[in-house]
């Protein structure tokens, strides 16, 4: 870590490659939905990247590492809670009539496409919001830190994407 | 949904490792903030004039227990701040002031009591101060944005404990700062008024650490590729 903090790349690729598996199998142990477990790893190499001079060479490297780990663990699992709140993951789209077949894959298209119309019409600024937040699932302080904008603002930017796919959606029909 | 293999992105992150420099120990950033913090205690007492009794106040024990306790308090919260962002240190850091923070609150009860006994009711009075607020605030803003700007260079691995902290360095300074420069000796109204104002702002930073320390955003980590 010392040599990595010195720039040495070839010791810092050594470093997380003997990291990886660590990573790995301390991820999984901690988060049973297999799915996630790259993505939690990439977030935590990432993390432990950002973070590299805070590492004190004087000191131990596996506490140093281990805290950045569990605390990322902590955070990502929060998040992911955070997220399923708001979101359902289903196998297929329900329907929105009671009768099978009333629901034609031409009038879903239709109906992606007029959303999608919508989102197109929104200015820049409203579109972005709306796909960190509504789309990608990120909390308002993400999509602040992203954009640069305040979460204030980013409220008010929100609310005015979703009236104005309403009025798009509604004056289509 | 994974969108970049693992490897890949071990390999962006070799690619970007440039050298960097190890974040100094806490006990030298403390130094760096305390230097220019202290300058400006300095200039402040000089511009605004320090109260006319400070010496003869200094010479009463219990008034120069509280001031000391008050600056000690947060020199150590800036300690425990920067320790509290190093991955790895001992958690009992972050409780280093909390001694000095007991002494303060200590010596500021034994002023109540001790007017309680002199005046019984009447010493206990309380008298609205709401200037004592943006006192606090105005006085410790310098010190306050200079130890945000270092601690955000540190892993956000506690941002409420870390955030808190620096708000209690910050305002203990600033409640400092105006113990020397307005005349307020009812320890009720400077336990009410100035501990308060400390300790409600301690309370608003560490509820915002969050917002202000965080880690950075695979959105953002993507200007690696």
């Amino acid at each position: 870590m010392r040599a990595a903090q010195a720039g040495d790349q070839r010791a810092y690729a050594e470093l997380l490659s003997v990291l990886l598996p660590f990573l790995r199998s301390s991820v999984r142990r901690e988060w049973r939905d297999s799915e996630d477990v790259e993505d939690i790893v990439q977030e935590i190499l990432i993390s432990v990247h950002s973070v590299r001079h805070t590492y004190d060479p004087g000191r131990p490297v596996m506490p140093w590492l281990m805290t950045i780990v569990s605390r990322r663990i902590t955070d990502l699992a929060r998040r992911k809670g955070r997220k399923n709140t708001h979101e359902i993951a289903v196998e297929t789209l329900p329907e929105t009539f009671r009768y099978g077949g009333a629901n034609t894959e031409a009038e879903t298209r239709e109906a992606q496409n007029a959303i999608g119309h919508a989102l197109n019409g929104l200015p820049e600024g409203q579109r972005t919001a709306f796909e960190l937040m509504k789309i990608r699932g990120h909390s308002l302080e993400e999509a602040s830190a992203i954009t640069g904008k305040s979460v204030a603002t980013l409220k008010v930017t929100v609310h005015r994407a979703i009236k104005n796919i309403q009025r798009a959606l509604l004056k289509n029909g | 949904m994974t969108e970049m293999q693992t490897e890949t992105l071990v390999d962006l992150l070799v690619k970007d490792a440039k050298a960097v420099r190890p974040l100094a120990p806490p006990g030298q950033r403390v130094m760096i903030w305390l230097l220019p913090t202290l300058v400006y205690i300095a200039a402040i007492t000089v511009i605004m004039g320090p109260r006319p009794d400070l010496l003869q106040q200094l010479s009463q024990p219990r008034f120069a227990v509280e001031l000391g306790a008050t600056l000690i308090t947060g020199v150590l919260a800036a300690m425990a701040a920067f320790c509290s962002e190093c991955p790895g240190r001992p958690q009992w850091e972050r409780l280093v002031p909390l001694p000095a923070f007991a002494i303060w609150l200590a010596a500021l009860g034994e002023g109540c009591w001790q007017s309680w006994l002199r005046f019984g009711i009447e010493g206990l009075r309380v008298e609205p101060d709401f200037a004592c607020i943006p006192a606090v605030i105005g006085l410790s803003l310098l010190p306050a944005i200079l130890l945000f700007w270092m601690i955000r260079k540190g892993a956000p691995i506690a941002p409420a404990v870390t955030a808190g902290l620096a708000t209690l360095a910050a305002s203990a300074i600033g409640a400092f700062t105006l113990r020397i420069v307005h005349y307020q000796d009812a320890s009720v109204m400077v336990l009410l008024w100035q501990f308060g104002s400390v300790a409600a702002l301690t309370a608003l930073g560490a509820a915002s650490g969050r917002r202000f320390l965080r880690w950075p955003d695979r959105v953002q980590s993507r200007s690696l590729t």
